[in-house]
């Protein structure tokens, strides 16, 4: 087995704000293989969202308290680098997207700029290369007019054009990892399936592992090799696709299988 | 184009609005100057004559109305009081407010910024709390108590005795910063906690902000997201804040420190025209009020739309 | 009731909220015992010398007059207490009623009229509106307070308009329609409650704001005409100081100072306890 792309064990979040600390995930594990789809599911607010953000490094210190046993992408170990080395694998070894497109990026800038910038930073291009990668780039998460969505404010543009401009991000520097937090969760359902479908074919071509947090069970037995239940805080399961829906090992996955069944009924 | 137009019709009425309400305050309501103007022996006839001649005979609204064309066709008339003329009268107060007035204003919110933007930055650490301390003291503090604090500490032989403890002769720039200092001073200090408070408020809602995570995901150094994500997006209640304050700050400011160190601007100018009863200054003033607001509003108006592409 | 519990709660656990209350409180005391004809009677007697220095008689000394500064600064109190309280009181009710209405029939004329109103007021310069009313209502010693309270229910308007507009559309507000209830019942019963948590921060607030322009107006002349203010006594302190005599400065602006950092810091409590979204801080 070679080196697992993302490798986590004993993964705690603590939340500070309140009245009392919150363990929100408390003290989860996983592999996620190079190339890998690996799905995370759960209920909102069984920590999903959290994980992710702490693997990103996105919490800030004042608001959670993260702690692991290890966390380590690839080689690195995300735990003790110091903040300057981890804004430099941000968006370049490691990238995310995230649920809601419509507010995710910056409203007085041009989607070409949040574009132009990840190239910029991570490839350290100039402006006028950057704004070449960027247009092949839109082009590639299917984009017909690329030149008018790289002048185009975000508002000008529907959720599901600014959620491929995210995905066109994310995946601009072929990282090891994407984590994918409900990408298409806002958007409707053809859409969904187009973003979806770019997005893990982009990921295939680079070589790209992906964790891919969602509540839609059809999600995850379309596009996920793997995937993990979880449930306040706990991986209950851990299974291939295939197995997670034909023999479901723990109650709660039932309860969602289940759940999911009458719903789609 | 509907919208234009409502906003032309709204702003018509709120100048009509203000235009009303000050008539009757002060001009109406106010001090009756026959008695000032004319001595103490006069005959009823003269005193009659006195009176037709101020307007003080005629009906409410022939009065109003009256007060609305020459608004309207800036027929500002003479001072009552000291018979200079009204537009020689605003034209040499109103450059002495601003050159007074300014200076602490645009200091004051420069620093609000800053230190709003530092304390929101490193929200919850002692910083931010020192910050927060300091404004919450500095707006409890009066502004009466800062100026005479200020009078006493640098203008008086008990502090430093470096400035002047009133007055304005300014001919030259080291003459100018001798006199602006100690009200500049003490309108930065008033307003300061105000400001700071307000600004950092607005910086930590735009840090909470999705696009700001997704800046901080895709590894963009904390200095930028402050500088170009977070102030650019910030703008619009920034200039909210600076063109609508201008009101409060700058017109009524003028009024308690001109009155206090004896400058002869516009608020000093008002404040006599309001207890002497002079009606063709009070005129003037409720006119250039209410042009400084269609301004401002028209300012503002301008502004959004060039710095937020949501709104051009 | 549960709310008030959890308010109470939370407010206990502000350590900067709770010295705020315990401030607020203490001058709260000091004004009732100068209103009960306990302390603070004999600030207008001219008792003493021309300034003397604070001593075992004069606990901060006398004032040019020979005025006991001390009977003066605590018969202060109460003159800041009364101005405070009418002001704050008078004007956060009609700021409720007025926006309560203006949002209720939000976009019609009523809404149009109180929002035009709320711009005339707003865009006079305060100083000016409150000098020319002053001027207008001529030596009535109620002229002070019904400039503030035209003025400062501004605020409180547009917040409660806005929180109205919100309320307005929620399901129980909207059962209580269909019922049939006349809307000035609805909105007395069942709105203004639910606007309670903004009218409380805005009255602190204004209470503060009231104290401060008294001191400014009593400066200009236009302000209590009967009684003793802080703001009457910095007024007399401007010549003072600079004659070298400070008690009747210094006792008139940390006392006002005292209170008014109270009342801050408890609005401050308020508003974060209050706040129906419990951000951490």
């Amino acid at each position: 087995m070679s080196t697992p792309a993302l490798s986590v064990r004993e993964l705690v979040v603590t939340l500070l704000g309140g009245p009392q600390p919150a363990t929100v995930v408390d003290g989860i594990g996983f592999d996620l293989q190079a190339g890998e789809v690996l799905g995370l599911v759960g209920e909102s607010g069984c920590g999903k969202t959290k994980t992710a953000e702490a693997l990103m490094g996105l919490l800030p210190p004042e608001l959670a308290e993260t702690r692991a046993a290890r966390m380590l992408l690839g080689e690195m170990d995300l735990a003790t680098l110091p903040e300057r080395a981890l804004r430099r694998i941000r968006g370049r070894d490691i990238s995310m997207v995230f649920q809601e497109p419509l507010t995710a990026l910056d409203p007085v800038f041009q989607a070409g700029d949040s574009l132009t910038s990840v190239f910029r930073r991570h490839r350290g291009m100039n402006r006028r290369q950057a704004r070449q990668a960027a247009l092949e780039m839109l082009a590639r998460v299917g984009f017909a007019d690329p030149q008018g969505v790289l002048r185009s404010y975000p508002h000008e543009l529907s959720g599901g054009m600014r959620q491929r401009v995210l995905v066109a991000m994310a995946m601009a520097c072929h990282p090891q990892v994407l984590i994918a937090d409900e990408p298409t969760t806002a958007l409707d359902v053809t859409t969904q399936a187009q973003v979806l479908a770019q997005l893990t074919a982009l990921a295939a071509a680079a070589g790209t592992a992906i964790l891919l947090i969602t509540h839609d069970l059809g999600i995850v037995a379309q596009y996920c090799d793997r995937a993990l239940v979880m449930r306040r805080g706990r991986i209950v399961e851990d299974a291939p696709v295939e197995r997670l829906f034909t023999q479901p090992s723990h109650p709660y996955t039932v309860e969602l299988l289940a759940a999911a069944r009458s719903g789609a009924a | 184009m509907p919208r234009v137009m409502r906003t032309v019709w709204q702003a018509l009425l709120l100048i009509l609005g203000v235009t009303f309400v000050s008539f009757l305050l002060m001009v109406w309501f106010g001090p009756d100057q026959t008695y000032t103007l004319i001595g103490k022996n006069a005959s009823a006839e003269q005193i009659a004559e006195l009176r037709h001649e101020l307007g003080y005979d005629r009906p409410f609204l022939a009065r109003y109305a009256d007060f609305l064309v020459d608004l309207s066709t800036l027929d500002l008339g003479a001072s009552n009081s000291s018979g200079e003329r009204v537009s020689r009268l605003l034209a040499r107060s109103t450059p002495i407010t601003l050159a007074l007035m300014l200076p602490g204003f645009l200091l004051g919110n420069l620093l609000g910024v800053a230190l709003g933007l530092a304390a929101a930055q490193r929200r919850g650490q002692w910083t931010d709390r020192l910050i927060s301390g300091l404004s919450v003291v500095g707006m409890s503090i009066s502004f009466l108590v800062i100026i005479i604090a200020l009078q006493v500490l640098l203008s008086t032989p008990y502090g430093l005795n470096l400035f002047p403890v009133r007055g304005w002769q300014v001919s030259d720039l080291p003459s100018y910063l001798l006199y602006v200092t100690v009200p500049t001073i003490a309108l930065l200090l008033v307003t300061l906690g105000y400001n700071t408070r307000f600004y950092r408020a607005v910086f930590v809602e735009e840090i909470g902000k999705d696009h700001i995570r997704t800046a901080q995901a895709f590894g963009t150094a904390p200095a930028v997201i402050l500088w170009k994500h977070v102030l650019k997006n910030s703008l619009v209640p920034i200039i909210t804040r600076v063109l609508f304050s201008i009101p409060l700050v700058v017109i009524s400011g003028s009024l308690l420190i001109e009155t206090y160190f004896g400058v002869p601007g516009i608020g000093k100018v008002t404040f006599e025209a309001i207890t002497n009863g002079d009606q063709p200054v009070l005129k003037a003033v409720v006119a250039l009020t209410a042009v400084a607001f269609v301004l401002i509003q028209l300012a503002a108006d301008i502004l959004y739309r060039l710095v937020d592409p949501r709104l051009a | 009731m549960a709310a008030d519990q959890t308010l109470w709660k939370r407010l206990r656990s502000d350590p900067s909220g709770v010295a705020g209350l315990v401030i607020v409180a203490l001058f709260l005391l000091l004004a009732l015992g100068v209103w009960f004809g306990i302390i603070g009677q004999d600030w207008a007697a001219a008792a003493g010398g021309r300034w003397e220095p604070a001593g075992p008689r004069f606990w901060f000394g006398t004032n040019v007059l020979g005025q006991d500064i001390f009977e003066r600064s605590v018969y202060s109190v109460r003159t800041a207490f009364e101005i405070g309280l009418v002001v704050a009181i008078l004007s956060t009710l009609l700021g409720a009623i007025l926006g309560a209405l203006a949002g209720w029939y939000a976009h019609g004329w009523v809404d149009g009229t109180v929002l035009w109103l709320k711009g005339v007021l707003d865009s006079i310069p305060f100083y000016l509106f409150v000098a020319a009313v002053a001027y207008a209502l001529q030596g009535e010693a109620w002229a002070m307070h019904l400039a503030m309270i035209a003025t400062f229910w501004t605020g409180t308007g547009r917040l409660v308009r806005a929180e109205v507009m919100k309320i307005r559309t929620r399901e129980f507000i909207l059962s209580a329609r269909s019922i049939g209830l006349p809307d000035a019942l609805i909105l007395v019963r069942h709105v203004l409650p639910n606007t309670l948590h903004i009218l409380l921060v805005q009255g602190s607030l204004t209470f503060i704001a009231a104290i401060k322009t008294e001191v400014i107006l009593s400066f200009l002349g236009l302000g209590i005409q009967h009684g003793v203010s802080w703001g009457l006594m910095l007024a007399e302190s401007t010549q003072e100081v600079l004659a070298g005599q400070f008690n009747n400065f210094l006792a008139a602006s940390l006392m006002l100072f005292a209170l008014l950092m109270g009342f801050n810091l408890l609005a401050d409590a308020l508003q974060d306890a209050l706040d129906p979204r419990q951000v951490a801080r």
